[in-house]
């Protein structure tokens, strides 16, 4: 890592300032994507739609934004679109009893066609510049977010009871606990965070573009599972998937002193760790016991 | 409770039965499996509305929607199987659904579960994880729930069914306590011996009808026993054995559990042809492995010979043509396919034999006549023996089962658990059969949580405790409470 520091100043002129911010840009989506997961999958919801919810989320935020030219109908716009489709996660797993896996695959197929109806409709006003709040908010938001959820989850009756429905439902429901109404209640706030971190990266770019998302739902599903679906290790997860997205950005087409690291492999890496992850390499057995049980 | 009855679907599981409880009693219900003992107490507790009839409680009449509204109204009960999750730690198992305030202060919580837990003469270390908790402390902690949410009328589900007889003992004094302090409490129970000895009233239902409802001091067991169920049945009388020949001879088994710890601690016994030996012990102490390792299901150290052939050279599958059969403990996961017809899961593992394989299918015949002799070795009760498996009632199933381990010239039969979730009627049958199986020269040993069922049937029994396997000693065979002791380790 010192090596790989000190190359960089010596070699291209890039300061560690430059390297954190860089980070923290592009960790903050995942983050908040990530803790938006662990409120699903500790209730025992699995959730492979965040992408599709931040995708909408996106586009969303930034196509309100520019037409209302005011940040807080565009960002609630982002966050609500992405409570909505959580909602829909809700009635198709939990209503319909329909496979989590499938209903998450819909529900990002489903972003993927909308937003890119939308953003072919409205081709003049995704030209304009949409109305946004500061980024530095989003990133102070995220760290919020994990400790609240740490909190939440240490000594609050909502905590317990999303951790126990998601580890036992059919116990919990002995217990006098309704599973439904806790899932509903969990995946109400993934869509509120999958929102943020939507919102946060059409912020990021300043409009929207398709596909803009580009996996980073995927990547902040491995951030959660990497950090054993606990907040701050989910956190770390996502800072870690952030430092080496953002070294991919800034090392691509630079010289690094004779080392032949084509590009292509700094921009598969956080890819190509997020695959280990998901396919279950790096520690699937600490999952909440639960995970798709109606 | 006046004129409950309840239907599921076209089954009648309750017909009009009446039950008044006394506070400050410790009432028992009893019956068979499924002469509607739980079915009651769930329609009580509001986790099934009855059908028809009404609930009076302390004169008010009452209508519990779920278990929720019955808890608020101090009306709490325990399930056979607990309701505690292994994830969560005691204290949260103690708080779930019933949190004191939004915000949960640890510490306050921990020193009111503390006071409740020495009210009781309990001890819990609070932050341990639940999946470490024995049975008997999970039962504990069971009860400790039902009085953190206030309740006064607690329901228990054979709450014995997995405590040593020490433990049960206990149990019933610090009930007795409870009930001292104006608390009623009903148990479900199938156990004349705990009724007798530690209960006010008797309740017995049969075919879910109310039989009799009567002081425990104005009746007795083989009166109860008749009751239950419907004919006087003789207590069975143990003919002596003779034992023959070794059969399977165990030496210094060793055996790995599922945590990685020793389950089975180099246990040595033999099981001679002509008796039939029985484990006693709690459940969770290595009867599982042991009777896994001998199948071929799990790897073991040490040596077992089987009529001259070493297992550990056999395949599970050449073990089950050396005549070893299993009762398999967990009927729908180890030995049934549900969706399998009668005749396809009367033969299987046993459809590689001689008689039954024709190439390298089965010989439908051959597989046909089985499963006309399985069924018919227990009356069980079924439309037509092609249907799935899936439609037959618990019981039917379990006597499929046992009666498969009876066939092909089995040599020695391991049976976990053979009568579990059967009649007495058919339990004593399936006992009476493997008895004379035994006569007839081959040998079964029985894993049971029932000391009563071991003392009753078999000729020799072992205790296993801590993955320990001892024997109990000939002069102590019929001193229950020496065995009690035996089971949880301690000197006889």
């Amino acid at each position: 890592m010192d090596q790989i520091l000190n190359l960089l100043a010596s070699t291209s002129g890039i300061s560690i300032t430059t390297l954190l911010l860089s980070t923290l840009a592009y960790s903050s989506p995942l983050i908040l994507c990530a803790l938006g997961g662990l409120f699903s999958e500790r209730s025992g919801v699995i959730n492979i739609g965040l992408e599709g919810k931040m995708l909408a989320a996106a586009c969303a935020t930034a196509f309100v934004g520019a037409a209302s030219q005011n940040p807080v109908v565009g960002l609630s716009a982002g966050i609500g679109i992405a409570i909505l489709l959580s909602l829909l996660h809700w009635i198709l797993t939990q209503v319909y009893q329909i496979d989590h896996i499938i209903s998450g695959m819909g529900i990002n197929a489903l972003a993927l066609g909308g937003t890119s109806l939308v953003s072919k409709t409205f081709v003049e006003l995704g030209g304009k510049d949409a109305a946004i709040f500061p980024r530095e908010l989003y990133y102070l938001a995220a760290w919020v977010a994990a400790a609240a959820i740490w909190y939440l989850f240490r000594s609050t009756r909502p905590g317990l009871r999303i951790f126990a429905v998601g580890n036992d439902p059919d116990k919990s429901r002995q217990m006098g606990l309704k599973p439904l109404g806790i899932r509903l209640q969990s995946l109400v706030m993934t869509g509120v965070l999958t929102g943020l971190a939507g919102a946060l990266i059409a912020t990021n770019a300043g409009r929207f573009s398709d596909e803009m998302t580009s996996g980073r739902g995927y990547i902040a599903l491995a951030a959660l599972i990497l950090g054993g679906w606990k907040p701050w290790p989910t956190l770390l997860a996502a800072l870690a998937f952030g430092f080496f997205g953002s070294l991919q950005l800034i090392l691509q087409g630079r010289d690094l002193g004779g080392l032949a690291v084509p590009g292509e492999f700094w921009q598969a890496l956080p890819y190509l760790i997020t695959l280990i992850a998901l396919a279950g390499m790096l520690g699937r057995n600490r999952a909440p016991a639960g995970l798709g049980q109606p | 409770m006046n004129g409950i009855s309840k239907n599921f679907g076209p089954v009648v599981a309750l017909d009009q039965v009446d039950l008044t409880v006394e506070q400050g009693h410790i009432h028992a219900i009893v019956g068979e499996n499924g002469a509607g003992k739980t079915t009651l107490m769930r329609v009580l507790y509001g986790a099934h509305p009855a059908n028809e009839g009404s609930i009076e409680l302390n004169g008010q009449p009452v209508n519990f929607r779920n278990p929720e509204q019955a808890i608020r109204s101090g009306v709490g009960m325990v399930s056979q199987h607990y309701a505690i999750i292994p994830e969560l730690t005691c204290l949260q198992n103690l708080l779930l659904g019933a949190e004191p305030s939004l915000i949960i202060n640890q510490r306050d919580a921990e020193s009111r579960a503390t006071d409740l837990a020495t009210q009781m003469g309990f001890q819990f270390n609070w932050n341990q994880p639940a999946n470490e908790l024995s049975p008997g402390q999970a039962q504990k902690l069971e009860i400790l729930k039902l009085l953190w949410r206030n309740a006064k009328i607690l329901i228990l589900d054979e709450p014995t069914a997995m405590l040593a007889p020490e433990d049960a003992d206990l149990l019933y004094a610090k009930l007795h306590e409870l009930t001292q302090t104006g608390a009623t409490v009903l148990v479900v129970t199938h156990r004349l011996p705990d009724v007798m000895e530690h209960c006010d009233h008797v309740t017995v239902l049969r075919g879910g009808k109310l039989i009799t409802s009567v002081p425990v001091s104005q009746t007795n067991p083989s009166q109860l026993a008749e009751q239950m169920i419907g004919v006087s049945v003789t207590q069975h009388t143990l003919t002596e054995s003779h034992p023959g020949e070794p059969i399977l001879t165990a030496e210094n088994l060793t055996i790995l559990g599922d945590k990685g710890q020793d389950a089975v601690k180099s246990a040595s016994f033999v099981l001679h042809q002509g008796e039939l030996v029985g484990i006693a012990g709690v459940d969770g102490n290595g009867q599982r492995e042991l009777f896994h390792a001998l199948m071929g299901l799990q790897p073991f150290q040490g040596s077992a010979i089987l009529e001259g052939q070493n297992l550990r050279d056999l395949s599970t599958q050449q073990r089950i043509a050396s005549g070893l059969r299993l009762v398999a403990e967990d009927r729908h996961h180890e030995a049934v396919i549900e969706s399998w017809s009668i005749v396809e899961n009367a033969s299987l593992g046993l459809h590689r034999l001689q008689d039954l394989k024709k190439g390298l299918g089965v010989n439908r015949e051959a597989q046909l006549a089985l499963a006309t002799a399985a069924t018919e070795q227990f009356p069980t009760k079924f439309d037509n023996i092609r249907q799935a498996f899936r439609g037959l009632s618990g019981g039917n199933q379990q006597k499929v089962v046992v009666a498969r381990a009876l066939q092909q010239n089995p040599r020695a039969i391991l049976a976990f658990q053979p009568t579990r979730g059967i009649d007495l009627y058919v339990a004593d049958l399936v006992y009476r059969e493997l008895i004379e199986a035994t006569r007839k020269g081959i040998t079964a040993l029985v894993v049971s949580f029932d000391l009563d069922e071991i003392m009753t049937y078999c000729d020799r029994i072992l205790v296993m405790n801590h993955g320990i396997l001892i024997e109990v000693p000939p002069e102590l065979r019929h001193d229950r409470q020496a065995i009690g002791r035996m089971m949880v380790g301690a000197t006889p």
